[in-house]
């Protein structure tokens, strides 16, 4: 299968500071890949590494079937890339941020500056120097750079940053356009696992430098915790009943009644009627999946994820 | 060299936009310009002896430049101390800018060789640094006709202005390795430091006697009349100026970038 991104064993060390280690990587032609952490987990480190921009202090990486070495040409000619924040030439405009950014990548035609301006929404600021843009413009006119030389591959840091919800909505259909419409892969780092996951095909989430896990985003939903959410006016005997019936509940800090087994989860209407015909009938009965971010929390080990409040 | 026209049109275009070289270029006409009053005050005791202490330093450099040869050497003079601050001005914005406004990282992942981005920085920082000297001696000599100096002829002038040429071609060759400087500092501070620095040296060397071998010196004794260079002082500057650009592109091209 080809892989545009690979990485085996890659790794970088500062002095005793191990930013990434043991990362072995494989994304997908036509994918795209979501490389989740927290601020300071590895993930620019990693894309640097993978721009050819630090060297790895173990391992390598192959970016378009090529061996990426410190200060080559190739295989940059295919690739578009966003590291951190935007920056661009503050004293020139978005026009010629643009057009240096097409004279950067010899063989993109005069024309693509105009129509990449027109793609990203930017043609009211094109005259406008970039020192003077928005945050959210800004990071329009990376994206802008990035994709101005229609690239195969697309490696992002943090892409959605700055962007308002509309500009996020249309970050997005770029990306499944580039990626479905016209076979691109996309290659993003992310810490919001909630963005990601209506994304990305795939979620690889990394931690203090080290790959935890990798999962397709159908895991991601079967890995998610959940539970069964009781809400009863005589808390001590809807538990018993429960207790009495063979049902693993557990009463929470504010009087809630809660299960987590799946027969709980799947049959919420068969506890509805031990409870019923207990004699404590529930005023409110939820089932309620963990959120994202929880679990993403959990997984790093910042979180108990579904905690019992 | 792939694309170097490219690489030329994009440093010209950044440095045009950012009007550095027209604010290096009006910086430098001070001296020249202050040059010239200080001449003119020590030509009219009446004025000067108002004027207390810039008198004494007006006679001072009237006393040095009292003809248009001596005139034309203290422009060689003043070039090769005060452009070479100019010149290391503009090679610090030219390399260092990248690092301090986060562009770098947009020049590294590129189908261009760094060796024709960094022959267009160096292609760009010349023809800058040579366009403020032209100004500075083109001001610089009509200064001298409007204080009407004596002594002038076309000879001398051609002599003069080929002195002034030379020791601009080497501070140039000596302002190169400054590169390195604002790459390694990725920044300002650092290549501005180092310069202070190396005019500290120049002056050391010339009291202990080795200005002659210590490049950063070359320019300021080739203006003296009676220069002790060698052949070996200008081997020395050449062989610096070509380290410092080959040890700018090794940095460019093997040095982390986290930036």
């Amino acid at each position: 299968m080809n892989m545009p991104i690979e990485t085996e064993d890659l790794g970088k060390c500062y002095g005793d500071v191990r930013a990434v280690e043991h990362l072995s990587l494989r994304v997908a032609q036509g994918e795209i890949y979501a490389f989740l952490g927290l601020n300071g987990a590895g993930k620019t480190t990693t894309i640097r590494m993978l721009l050819g921009m630090i060297k790895p202090t173990t391992g390598y990486a192959r970016v378009l079937q090529t061996k990426v070495r410190l200060g080559n040409r190739e295989p940059w000619e295919s690739v578009g890339y966003l590291v951190e924040d935007p920056h661009a030439y503050p004293e020139l405009t978005v026009y010629e941020n643009l057009e240096v950014t097409r004279r950067l990548h010899p063989g993109t035609p005069p024309k693509a500056v105009g129509q990449i301006i027109e793609r990203m929404g930017l043609g009211a600021y094109a005259s406008r120097r970039a020192g003077t843009l928005s945050h959210g413009n800004a990071q329009r006119l990376g994206l802008a750079k990035a994709l101005i030389h229609d690239p195969r591959l697309l490696i992002l840091d943090e892409p959605a940053n700055g962007l308002d919800p509309a500009g996020i909505v249309e970050i997005r259909e770029l990306l499944l356009e580039l990626t479905i419409g016209q076979g691109g892969t996309v290659f993003m780092s992310s810490h919001i696992l909630a963005e990601v996951s209506r994304l990305a095909g795939r979620i690889g989430i990394i931690h203090e430098g080290r790959l935890l896990q990798e999962l397709g985003i159908g895991e991601l939903e079967q890995n998610r915790r959940r539970r069964l959410l009781i809400r009863v006016r005589d808390v001590e005997s809807a538990h018993r009943t429960l207790i009495d019936a063979g049902q693993p509940a557990e009463i929470l800090q504010d009087g809630t009644i809660e299960l987590k087994n799946t027969f709980s989860i799947e049959c919420p209407d068969d506890i509805n009627r031990i409870l019923v015909n207990g004699g404590t009938p529930p005023t409110q009965l939820m089932v309620e999946e963990e959120e994202l971010e929880q679990y993403f929390l959990r997984l790093v080990g910042m979180d108990g994820g579904l905690q019992n409040e | 060299m792939n694309n170097l026209s490219d690489m030329i049109w994009i440093e010209l275009r950044k440095a045009i936009r950012s009007r550095m070289p027209l604010w290096t270029a009006l910086g430098s006409l001070f001296m020249p310009m202050g040059v010239a009053l200080l001449i003119l005050l020590a030509k009219n005791p009446e004025l000067s002896q108002k004027l207390g202490l810039i008198s004494a330093k007006a006679n001072l450099i009237a006393y040095s430049a009292t003809d248009w040869p001596s005139y034309l050497v203290l422009f060689a003079e003043i070039i090769s101390a005060g452009g070479f601050f100019f010149f290391i001005l503009a090679i610090s914005w030219v390399f260092g800018r990248e690092f301090a406004d986060g562009t770098l990282k947009d020049m590294l992942a590129v189908p261009v060789q760094r060796s024709s981005i960094l022959l267009a920085k160096f292609t760009v920082v010349t023809a800058w640094c040579a366009a403020m000297a032209i100004i500075i001696l083109l001001f610089g000599l009509v200064m001298g006709a409007i204080i009407q100096l004596p002594g002038g002829s076309l000879s001398i002038i051609i002599n003069g202005i080929t002195v002034a040429t030379i020791t601009v071609c080497l501070v140039i060759a000596v302002v190169l390795p400054f590169a390195l400087f604002a790459s390694v500092g990725r920044g300002y501070l650092l290549p501005m430091a180092v310069a202070i620095l190396t005019l500290i040296m120049a002056n050391m060397m010339m009291v202990v006697g080795w200005a002659e071998y210590f490049p950063w010196a070359v320019p300021m004794l080739y203006v003296q009349e009676e220069s002790s260079l060698t052949p070996i002082s200008y081997w020395i500057v050449i062989f610096t100026s070509l380290a410092g650009m080959i040890s700018t592109y090794l940095w460019w091209k093997y040095a982390d970038q986290n930036r």
